[in-house]
């Protein structure tokens, strides 16, 4: 009740009167004075919070103009602050990559949103490739029998044809596990082997479609925004989610082995603990996860 | 019914806890059913490695739902989780008709299970939303469900992405939790 009476007032008063004294002290407006304090991704997390914050319309719909747009929007900010570029000529360049960052992160939900959207479809060419490759990838030496086979188990899917395995991941699911063997190849092949030990197994293939969701809920919940706006100084692509995909999964394996789980039915109270660790390395200002082999 | 015993009724109702097991192949749409009955999210749902479990209040009962992995490998884990079990839901992808004689089977092995004997048993025809779906009274026959004496059954089909049916078939459940013949 307290907190949420305190909240009203700052937002509504405090706030406003506080930054008043501040740039009459400073001379200088909040967006200034956080590129003056900070850097990386808290730079850009702040500015974000005071963009969103803004009474101003023209600050307000920064976090969501268009690439083609990006340069006018830094130059209206600028007017609406009355920020001089002669006087401060850092402004322009660091609103710039800011805002890059952030509409970049929007973006890049949205894009990976399509992908998981489109259900894997054995009718199209494309899917059926990837799916192949994946195997070749994974078993260079064993030849697959036939697309509808026993074998799949081999790689961890569940049942002979792996089209039913990508489910609410779609085919994101199977561009994550290609993605992955073709960059990480001898790390895949280690995991495989593993993960066909007979105690500490897992099922490779979909515990891979399970990471897949768990990278796609951290981006949709924003908790991937720290590490995406330092680890890309400009605008986060598909690549950069693969990328971190990739993390998650030679983690997630150095994980369980460490663990050591009774059996496969615990998969989801580990994947769970696994979850939690991830998301505590997320809230640090200075994290940036990726894969070191 | 007495006063008495209606009061009894209302008092302990609340505190019956149910053990049910969802049981069936890979893909059969168990873990779709668990988040319906629990009214979640149902979009990016992924291949259930060992179990998920949730609880959910329905007419007076608290029913603990337990949703094993379907896969080949992990069948051998399904018995760990029969003792106490009061209700067996059998869930069938009724579209997927070259495995009605892997899931016949499978099924006609649970329901030999001596630690399940006697456990009611409700059959879910799902994913009726799809054109090529079997309907119930098709996989009822194919699978033999009226040779089954020892226990209560039936058969609902439903499609747990619509939510349709399901309903009914956990209101059968509710009326047939205190059926299991000891």
């Amino acid at each position: 009740m307290f907190i949420s009476l305190w909240e009203f007032f700052y937002g509504h008063f405090f706030r406003f009167w506080m930054k008043w004294v501040l740039r009459q002290m400073t001379g200088k407006c909040e967006l200034q004075r956080i590129f003056d304090t900070y850097g990386g991704a808290q730079r850009t997390y702040r500015i974000e919070n005071s963009l969103t914050c803004s009474k101003s319309k023209v600050l307000q719909n920064a976090t969501r103009v268009d690439e083609s747009e990006l340069d006018r929007c830094v130059a209206d900010i600028m007017k609406e602050k009355n920020i001089c570029p002669e006087k401060d000529t850092s402004f322009q360049i660091c609103m710039r990559t800011c805002l890059l960052q952030i509409t970049g992160y929007k973006q890049l939900y949205q894009d990976v949103e399509n992908v998981r959207k489109k259900p894997y479809d054995s009718g199209n060419a494309q899917h059926e490739k990837l799916l192949l490759k994946l195997w070749s990838l994974l078993m260079p030496t064993k030849k697959l029998k036939a697309r509808i086979s026993k074998q799949w188990a081999d790689i961890g899917f569940q049942g002979d044809d792996p089209k039913t395995d990508f489910r609410g991941m779609g085919i994101l699911g199977l561009i994550n596990l290609v993605y992955f063997s073709e960059n990480y190849t001898n790390e895949a092949h280690q995991i495989l082997s593993r993960s066909n030990h007979p105690k500490l197994g897992y099922s490779y293939a979909i515990v891979g479609i399970n990471l897949t969701e768990m990278a796609y809920s951290l981006l949709k919940s924003e908790a991937l925004k720290l590490h995406l706006y330092n680890f890309v100084p400009g605008i986060p692509t598909m690549e950069h989610f693969h990328q971190f995909y990739c993390y998650l999964v030679y983690e997630f394996d150095k994980f369980w082995l460490e663990e050591e789980p009774e059996s496969i039915m615990y998969f989801n109270l580990y994947r769970e603990k696994f979850h939690e660790k991830i998301k505590g390395l997320l809230l640090n200002y200075n994290t940036v996860l990726t894969l070191k082999t | 019914m007495g006063l008495l015993s209606i009061l009894r009724k209302l008092k302990s109702a609340p505190d019956q806890e149910v053990r049910i097991l969802l049981l069936g192949l890979d893909n059969a749409g168990k873990t779709t059913l668990l988040k319906q009955l629990a009214s979640e999210d149902i979009s990016h749902i992924t291949p259930t490695q060992g179990f998920n479990i949730k609880s959910v209040q329905s007419q007076g009962f608290k029913l603990n739902v337990w949703d094993i992995g379907g896969q080949r490998k992990i069948r051998p884990y399904w018995r760990s989780y029969f003792e106490n079990t009061d209700i067996l839901i059998y869930v069938i992808d009724s579209a997927d008709r070259k495995r009605f004689e892997e899931t016949g089977q499978e099924l006609t092995e649970l329901l030999e299970e001596e630690k399940l004997s006697c456990v009611p048993v409700l059959i879910f025809a799902n994913k009726q939303d799809l054109l090529t779906a079997a309907p119930a009274s098709e996989i009822a026959e194919g699978l033999n469900l009226h040779t089954i004496r020892d226990r209560v059954w039936q058969i609902q089909s439903c499609s747990a992405l619509t939510g349709e049916g399901v309903q009914d078939g956990m209101n059968w459940v509710c009326k047939n939790v205190n059926a299991k013949k000891k």
